[in-house]
């Protein structure tokens, strides 16, 4: 068992460290070991050992006449930098924790029953993190021809 | 980096003899240059609304820079049968 697994587990027992955070942290120092092993294998490998991380957010939506009403199909391309969702997510912040309650309700109300205050920016970002690998495809079926594809490059 | 410029390209009549296209650039440094003093006297104020809400003004600030600065190298375009538009911040 490595040394960095072993001082986890103390915090654990201990009682520094939730079980939770423990958790997090062993996948963390096992990610960190895959990817330094997979940066001493490969020769186009970074620093850090990871694959380039995608910049970018892109938005494709597609729809023909029927549903825009405008002559011929209609593309509607979207590109938005990563930094950009990072950024717009520290948002969430700094809602009024006096709007929390409504905001809560409203959630509940559409079928959505999140709860804000429980939802801290790291959530976020871990949420943005895993964009990374996200492809969303939707065709629309029985007559409807809209196309909505949303990933990351 | 703030967008400095927007590129707008447009395109209308597309596919026939009579297309026509149509290229901008538009100096937003002028905007953020026009919009810097109303800024100066706005930011107290929004301070002040800030506290009264309980937000925390810094941080407010703080989230407004990064966004503003994340929007270059964003872009939007829409084709339609016709038109085709496309706005690219630089």
């Amino acid at each position: 068992m490595g040394d960095d697994r072993r001082q986890i587990l103390d915090l654990l027992a201990g009682g520094k460290i939730t079980a939770d955070e423990a958790e997090r942290l062993i996948l963390a120092v096992e990610k960190s070991a895959a990817g330094s092993g997979a940066a001493a294998s490969e020769p186009g490998g970074t620093a850090t050992g990871t694959t380039p991380r995608p910049k970018y957010l892109r938005v494709l939506v597609e729809g023909d006449e029927q549903i825009t009403g405008m002559k011929g199909g209609t593309t509607v391309n979207v590109r938005v930098p990563m930094r950009l969702l990072r950024a717009g997510v520290r948002l969430a912040g700094l809602i009024p924790v006096q709007a929390h309650q409504q905001l809560d309700q409203a959630f509940t109300q559409h079928g959505v029953p999140i709860t804000l205050s429980q939802i801290k920016p790291e959530n976020l970002e871990e949420i943005i993190d895993q964009l990374d690998d996200l492809t969303v495809d939707v065709d629309g079926k029985d007559g409807n021809p809209m196309k909505v594809r949303v990933f990351c490059e | 980096m703030i967008p400095w410029g927007a590129s707008v390209r447009v395109h209308w009549n597309r596919g026939t003899p009579r297309e026509h296209r149509l290229g901008l650039w538009v100096p937003l440094f002028l905007v953020w240059l026009i919009l810097l003093p109303l800024l100066l006297v706005l930011f107290p104020l929004i301070a002040l609304g800030c506290v009264f809400i309980g937000v925390d003004a810094v941080e407010l600030y703080e989230t407004a820079w990064r966004i503003v600065s994340s929007l270059p190298r964003t872009w939007v375009e829409v084709k339609t049968g016709e038109f085709w538009v496309w706005v690219h911040l630089a």
